[in-house]
């Protein structure tokens, strides 16, 4: 009895990972990419949506209610993003640690500021954001006030490591810094593109091109052939640079424009390893603005 | 001579005097234009170095103020609170309102007044509910909200022609340790996969048979409590139970027993079989005591009865234009006791032991998605027995719908069907035709699995 009691107990124990590895869970691939430079071998780490997942159209899954249910930290996009999956999410982990509110409800939009805010919105607008443009992945400034919050939350859920983390994120302050100077003289400025989303915005203002139209007539609602007919006529009169989009949007329209106008398709990432698997948020951002020259 | 001497000379002298006076005239006004120039200056000067002590002044108070403040934040973009809601949506209200309008065309092959009487006999005698023509199924309000850091409530209220229903008002606690979660008011049973969604939800216009032969047309929707648990396992594995006041008057019935009357059970697994697939499943139990009169008008069944299920679905969503469903349950129900004339008062003993089930499938392309589904009853058991004598209660009843959807954004739906239903046991077919119409605003709720 003693020794089935004592073996039980051994089991129990065992169970119990053996690593004080802080368990972070994130929504979108930039943010575990993100994670990861600060975190480094500190941090277990769980990304719930795919690189070549459109973020708008993610639904729930079991499995993610899992995952949930094991984080310390839940790190999210926010401004809306998620709101389809990630409140049914954190309710049903049961996760007393990842509730709004809490240290381990970690909404990345918090550390930024937003463009497109919208001050009156309905749906006839299509389907615009409320909080604003959401796609701020793809602004390195931006980026690096989110990886400062999240060595200060990493520091507070793990003290023990908080110079780990603070170094970790000198060295990516410092790399970004170098990047950025290097991106900016990639880029010539004052290009003007036509995109298929609101994708791009904090791209544009950020390197200092122009979207100067899109392939949807409304945010997520998309073209009819009369739109597109009166979209290749602006085409073909602003002569654009190029037509952005990402694999998550059909090619039909992009490659109709193209063949009537003569201007080239461009296919970006629309997260980090979309395109190019086994990327982090820097190879990211290069293949984002080799493409753009 | 001399006087006039004397007037010449001093007026040649005025005269002449006259000149250097209006040069001394000029240089003084210049004199005291400069003098007012140097004195303005001065005092610009002064206000200067009042102007720059104060403003000294000003940042050495804002460096003690920054440097009192256990973190000083010297960035040029203001840190904004790191909390934020559950539903997100801060520019939505608070509580969090929709309405979801539900409404439909209907035509059926049965004339009116045999609709109402076309129940599925041996199961139970509750007819059609539906107008030929338009019809209203609801415009359903859904209230959704935090109370606090622990507890999140809900409710839904359909609105009929005939009123206001409360169909489920719950809190559901969101911080209990152990992976323990309670929720409790009035709420759609955990029981099965169809039951816990709300109807606008379904993938086919109507439930399946197996669901309104056993209980009832919106599935069961009780008052009580239920426990669920999520163990710390390398899969998903939820474990539920509820204590229910049995109300449901196809199953149960409000006046079995003074008290709650009705218990469930359910188990569901889930796993990933792709990167895009996931499958589902698991089984449940429902059980109580029974006193209704759902078979046949005057007659009243007292007893107890079990409802045995199980659920599997498979989803494959490789991308947000492309995705299949295959769903399917199975239920199992046993019930034995009395079954009374309320007017003879004689009674009979009655067993039953009926089993069913569907298999639905959906195909999405874009904003297109069709769906097909096949239900049958009495599948493996059909027993009826009335006084130890088994009173066969004919043809199997099942039925085929096929469904085409068109779905212009995710908050408008538009939705054809067609059934082919053998549920009448009488050889005659009701084909049925639902042109149906839902609409959603207001604040985005997230779906479930």
């Amino acid at each position: 009895m003693k020794r089935i009691i004592l073996s039980v107990v051994f089991i129990v124990l065992s169970a119990v990972p053996a690593s004080a590895n802080v368990n972070v869970v994130a929504t979108l691939p930039w943010i575990g990419s993100i994670v990861k430079e600060i975190g480094r071998d500190k941090v277990d780490l769980k990304i719930l949506v795919k690189p070549s997942q459109d973020p708008h159209f993610i639904e729930a899954k079991p499995s993610m209610i899992l995952s949930v249910y094991k984080a310390d930290i839940l790190m999210f996009n926010g401004l809306d993003l998620e709101t389809g999956y990630l409140p049914v999410l954190i309710e049903s982990s049961r996760n007393p640690k990842v509730q709004p509110g809490q240290r381990g409800n970690f909404d990345c939009s918090n550390f930024i500021s937003v463009l497109e805010k919208p001050s009156t919105v309905d749906r006839s607008m299509g389907d615009v954001h409320p909080l604003g443009n959401p796609h701020y992945h793809y602004s390195p400034s931006r980026v690096l006030k989110v990886a400062e919050g999240m060595s200060d939350v990493l520091s507070e859920a793990d003290p023990a490591n908080e110079a780990f983390y603070k170094a970790n994120f000198a060295a990516f302050k410092e790399r970004l810094a170098k990047k950025q100077k290097e991106w900016k003289g990639m880029l010539a400025k004052g290009k003007r593109f036509v995109a298929y989303h609101k994708l791009f915005e904090y791209l544009a203002s950020e390197f200092g091109f122009q979207v100067i139209a899109y392939i949807e007539p409304r945010p997520g609602i998309p073209p009819s052939a009369g739109y597109i007919e009166q979209l290749l006529d602006t085409i073909k009169r602003t002569k654009p640079d190029g037509i952005l989009l990402t694999p998550a949007n059909g090619t039909e329209e992009a490659d109709f424009l193209s063949r009537k106008s003569g201007t080239k398709v461009v296919v970006l990432p629309n997260d980090v390893g979309s395109v190019k698997p086994g990327q982090d948020w820097f190879s990211f951002m290069d293949e984002v603005i080799s493409d753009l020259r | 001579m001399r006087l006039r001497t004397t007037l010449l000379f001093l007026l040649v002298l005025s005269f002449a005097c006259s000149l250097p006076a209006f040069a001394d005239d000029f240089e003084l006004r210049l004199k005291v234009l400069e003098d007012t120039l140097k004195e303005q200056q001065q005092k610009i000067q002064e206000q200067q170095k009042v102007i720059d002590g104060l403003t000294d002044e000003l940042s050495a108070i804002k460096g003690a103020q920054a440097a009192a403040m256990p973190v000083a934040a010297p960035v040029s973009e203001p840190k904004p609170s790191k909390l934020s809601g559950l539903f997100g949506g801060a520019a939505m209200t608070n509580p969090y309102l929709s309405l979801i309008l539900d409404t439909y065309l209907y035509s059926s092959s049965i004339r009116q007044d045999g609709l109402a009487g076309r129940g599925i006999p041996g199961y139970n005698r509750f007819g059609i509910d539906r107008r030929k023509g338009f019809n209203l199924d609801s415009a359903e309000l859904f209230i959704f909200a935090p109370v606090d850091p622990y507890f999140n409530l809900y409710a839904n209220i359909p609105m009929t022609e005939n009123g206001a229903e409360v169909e489920e008002a719950y809190f559901v606690t969101s911080s209990l340790p152990a992976g323990l979660q309670v929720k409790g008011g009035r709420f759609k049973s955990g029981f099965g996969r169809i039951n816990g969604q709300h109807p606008h939800a379904w993938d086919f216009a109507d439930i399946p048979l197996i669901y309104r032969a056993t209980l009832g047309d919106e599935g069961i929707s009780e008052n009580g409590g239920q426990v669920t648990y999520l163990p710390d396992l390398p899969f998903y594995l939820q474990l539920g139970a509820e204590a229910l006041q049995g109300a449901n008057d196809h199953m149960f019935g409000a006046d079995a027993k003074g008290g709650p009357h009705a218990f469930a059970g359910f188990a569901k697994a889930s796993l990933d079989t792709g990167d895009y697939s996931t499958i589902l499943f698991g089984p449940s139990v429902l059980f109580g005591s029974t006193k209704n009169n759902s078979i046949k008008e005057l007659t009243t069944l007292t007893g107890n009865s079990q409802l045995y299920g199980f659920e599997s679905v498979y989803k494959w969503k490789p991308s947000k234009d492309k995705g299949l469903v295959v769903q399917g349950e199975y239920f199992y129900r046993r019930q034995a006791g009395n079954l009374t004339d309320d007017l003879t008062l004689t009674s009979n003993s009655l067993r039953r032991a009926q089993d069913g089930f569907y298999v639905q499938s959906l195909y999405q392309m874009g904003r297109w998605r069709a769906g097909a589904r096949y239900d049958l009853l009495d599948f493996l058991a059909h027993d009826y027995i009335l006084d130890g004598q088994d009173k066969g209660q004919g043809p199997r009843p099942w039925r085929v719908s096929g469904a085409l959807e068109f779905n212009p954004t995710e908050f408008s739906r538009l939705r054809l069907q067609y059934n082919h239903d053998m549920s009448g046991r009488d050889g005659r077919a009701n084909d049925e035709c639902f042109f149906q119409l839902i609409f959603g605003i207001g604040a985005h709720a997230a779906h479930t699995f």
